[in-house]
């Protein structure tokens, strides 16, 4: 009775982990697809288009840059300046001071020469208070403003500051820390300008890792896979999440979130779905997630579009201690997610975000690594009963293997039969061969940490300000 | 020891009568090894591909860049009174690689870039050149391509060298389904037509979007020789209410007066946004018969409406609004109206220093933070 029983659970958990597996490979390839011919579209679109007209005309969208930052003294100056190279006829910048501990505030107020003004601040969301507002009294930095604020433990809270004081219809969001490319705004700025019936929300583009890459005054100079070997297993997973992930996404509208490095939003639909979420350790996915709702329950027929060219660069964690901090914050903030709009969920109402996006994340998102640690402690199992049969089992390990070195492989491919951003054969055979190593010294970290992430949500471990102890990108461009 | 062929018999024999899921496992682990090595080859290919284009091209823009500065550009005997067309040295671009496609579409580039950057008699040698080599063939060949792409590409090398393309073959592609096609048509029947270069107004059935309106606007305001139209033909007759936002924006950049009756006739249209846009217009304008038609209306319209005669009333800053602006900053519950007025009252400080003052000094703790900030000159907005 025992046997059989046993017999018949393994038989389950075998059939639903293939099916499971099948229809995860298979969306794989569907977004191998899809993003293949969304990024060719793109190419090809952009072959016709001078993104520079922007530039001298009077009609293009205002757009303000918000940029929040948390002790961020050893950067600050540099990261701003390089705020203040981006191109584009109408935008302001808003750094929000979350209460730094450090003098980043003081740095600010002397390189800028700003003054406190009488700032009329219009709480539209509820935030900690604002303790002053700086605008520099040097015109040449007429374009920056300086909230400071007193602390709200979260990303979220500063932000949500910044869209408060923000005076243009559209803000970008992005970290203090990250780099952009000048042309950010203007790339940002085009779907939403070429969309002819949907209105879009939200636009999103590509991230990299700036950690081995040349910077001259806040521009990035050279483009360069990092040299360490963690910082590198990031950016191939960026460019797999970016450019096949969610171009293949956009291309059906179902873009599940716009990273909160940077990220374009409609303010007006923002602000109407309550801004950021202070609470949320996955803040960015938490605002899509309720600007897609509150787009659904008042029947505006909205978009999501991602760019797959690379406008900002980001320091990617170096030691496994950062890293794991930062994933498990990202798990933690993916389960509060599904926690919080799990009625959405196979909710037809929510149109493809209830029926594609939500299930999506829910199946391949948040349960992959319970899946994989299930299957993990399963084969164990199996393997010291003698259960197992290895030659079917290493087979199965070998196919897992090879289809995602192949996954990760074609969106390698689709970056550089578009942008062909590496300028040495070297570099990208480094690329290449980072894929070969990932699933057994880059993945299992990445399961882990998401599952300390879940844990630390269902046990509602405190958690703050995810500071990521930086380098800085000044020394970096000095050193070269 | 076993043959090969036994070896794979053998195998296949195994594959043969495997469970189905490890044949399938099987198959596929064998299309993601090819996909993957086809993926690497492709990166390879591709950029060995890229590397000699660009090496190619190295050794052509100099030759090309030499040739055109020598014998065109410095060339003096070309800037007499002869006509020009006999007078261009065509025969020194007669050599072998530019019987080649590629070398041809790279000096139509080079040409192009020349011409953005010089003007008058050096601008109409280089499309004197252009046709004499026969280049103008391959663009028009390129217009009749059916790929979108090449037809885009082809207007842009017409555009760029003055080439009249027929009405009947332009139009149509002025209203294609394909948007970028559509725009770059839209952009050069406004550049080559020589009577009605606004023409197509009158047949776009789709949508101009709010890129396109920038397009258009960049070549409308930077063409010497378009005939500006009045922009109230459109406004009051086209049922394409983006055709008429745009016609608005126009009649704002061009201060086109005579337009201004069919603008005031479009403050009584039931789309607000478009109502909107015209309220703006006439603010720009600064059309001060028209304020106490907004006035009147203000009551009755939706926020965004409201804020826009606000604004109007301080880039007319005629005096006469200051006690309904007062009233508005006073009273109002919304804080964005609040502050329009506010900065329109500033607008209009010239007829209302003493109210302001008196409003600094009386006002709530929100409303004095309000007006001063709309007096600080570092906050812009």
């Amino acid at each position: 009775m025992d046997s059989t029983f046993w017999e018949m659970l393994r038989n389950i958990f075998e059939a639903g982990t293939f099916i499971y597996g099948a229809v995860l490979l298979g969306t794989y390839a569907l977004l191998a697809l899809f993003s293949i011919i969304a990024v060719r579209s793109y190419a090809k679109k952009g072959e016709s288009q001078q993104v520079d007209i922007l530039l001298k005309s009077p009609l293009a969208p205002g757009i303000t840059v918000l940029a929040p930052a948390y002790n961020e003294g050893l950067t600050i100056i540099y990261n701003v300046r390089s705020l203040m190279t981006l191109v584009y006829p109408r935008y302001e910048i808003i750094v929000i001071n979350d209460g730094s501990t450090d003098n980043s505030l003081e740095q600010l107020i002397e390189a800028f020469e700003l003054v406190p003004v009488d700032f009329a601040y219009n709480v539209k969301i509820p935030t900690q208070p604002v303790r002053k507002i700086y605008k520099s009294s040097n015109p040449a930095y007429a374009l920056l403003t300086v909230i400071d604020k007193v602390n709200g433990k979260s990303k979220a809270d500063a932000v949500n500051a910044g869209i408060n004081a923000a005076s243009y219809d559209y803000f970008v969001c992005t970290d203090v820390d990250c780099i952009l490319h000048e042309h950010t705004l203007m790339e940002l700025i085009k779907p939403v300008m070429q969309e002819p019936h949907k209105r879009v929300i939200a636009t999103g583009a590509t991230l990299r890792i700036a950690n081995s890459c040349e910077f001259d005054e806040g521009v990035m100079t050279r483009m360069r896979p990092p040299r360490q070997l963690l910082p590198r297993f990031q950016e191939v997973e960026y460019i797999r999440a970016f450019v096949l992930g969610k171009m293949g996404w956009s291309l059906i509208n179902c873009v599940p979130n716009v990273s909160g490095g940077l990220g374009l939003f409609d303010k007006e639909v923002a602000i109407r779905s309550g801004g950021y979420d202070f609470s949320s350790f996955g803040e960015d996915m938490e605002l899509m997630t309720r600007m897609c709702r509150y787009a659904s329950d008042n029947k505006i027929d909205y978009a999501i579009r991602y760019v797959p060219r690379t406008l900002c660069w980001t320091e990617a964690p170096v030691t496994v201690r950062i890293f794991g901090r930062q994933r498990t914050r990202w798990a933690r903030g993916l389960a509060q997610l599904m926690h919080a709009h799990f009625s959405m969920f196979l909710n037809p109402g929510y149109g493809r975000m209830g029926m594609i996006i939500f299930p999506y994340n829910f199946f391949f998102e948040l349960l992959a690594p319970l899946v994989e640690a299930i299957g993990i402690i399963f084969y164990i199992t199996g393997a010291v009963l003698g259960l197992i049969n290895w030659p079917t089992a290493l087979l199965l390990l070998l196919f897992i293997y090879t289809y995602s070195v192949m996954i990760t492989t074609l969106a390698i491919l689709w970056d550089q039969l578009t942008f062909r951003y590496y300028k040495s054969w070297r570099e990208v055979i480094y690329l290449c061969a980072t894929p070969l190593m990932e699933m057994f010294i880059y993945h299992p970290l990445i399961v882990f940490f998401s599952l300390r992430g879940y844990f630390h949500f269902l046990t509602g471990k405190k958690s703050s300000w995810g500071n990521m102890q930086r380098r800085g990108f000044k020394q970096q461009a000095t050193a070269h | 020891m076993k043959t090969i062929p036994a070896f794979i018999s053998a195998t296949v024999d195994q594959f043969r009568y495997a469970p189905l899921v490890i044949q399938i496992a099987v198959i596929f682990t064998a299309v993601a090894v090819s996909m993957t090595a086809i993926a690497y080859i492709s990166i390879l290919l591709n950029r060995y591909r890229s590397h000699r284009r660009e090496k190619k091209l190295a050794a052509l823009h100099p030759l090309i860049d030499e040739l055109l500065t020598e014998h065109i550009l410095m060339n003096e005997e070309l800037y007499t009174d002869e006509p020009v067309e006999a007078t261009v040295p065509v025969g020194v671009f007669d050599k072998p690689i530019f019987e080649k496609k590629w070398a041809r579409q790279v000096l139509i580039q080079r040409l192009m870039q020349y011409r953005d950057n010089v003007q008058g008699a050096m601008g109409d040698q280089l499309r004197s050149l252009y046709i004499q080599l026969g280049l103008d063939k391959d663009s028009l060949k390129k217009l009749k391509s059916s790929r979108w792409d090449h037809k885009i590409q082809a207007l842009g090398e017409l555009t760029n060298m003055d080439i009249p393309i027929a009405d009947v073959i332009i139009l149509p592609l002025t209203n294609s389904r394909n948007r970028e096609l559509r725009a770059t048509a839209r952009h050069a029947y406004i550049k080559l037509s020589k009577n009605e270069p606004f023409k197509f107004f009158d047949v776009a059935t789709e949508p101009l979007l709010l890129w396109d309106q920038v397009e258009l606007f960049r070549i409308i305001s930077t063409t010497d020789r378009i005939s500006i139209p009045n922009f109230a033909q459109w406004i009051t007759y086209s049922s394409n209410k983006s055709i008429i936002a745009f016609c608005l924006k126009l009649v704002e950049h061009y201060q086109q007066l005579s337009a201004v009756p069919a603008v005031v006739k479009l403050l009584d249209t039931r789309d607000h946004y478009l109502r909107a846009n015209a309220i703006n217009c006439l603010g720009k304008l600064r059309i001060e018969s028209v304020e106490d038609k907004l006035m009147s209306m203000y009551d009755s319209q939706p926020h965004h409406c409201r804020t826009e005669i606000l604004k109007a009333f301080g880039r007319i800053s005629s005096g006469k609004q200051v006690d309904f602006l007062r009233q508005e900053f006073l009273h109002s519950s919304d804080f964005e109206i609040r502050k329009h007025a506010a900065k329109s009252l500033i607008n209009n400080q010239w007829a209302a220093s003493s109210l302001i003052q008196e409003l600094v000094d009386t006002a709530t703790r929100e409303n004095k933070l309000i007006l001063k900030h709309c007096m600080n000159p570092l906050i812009k907005f």
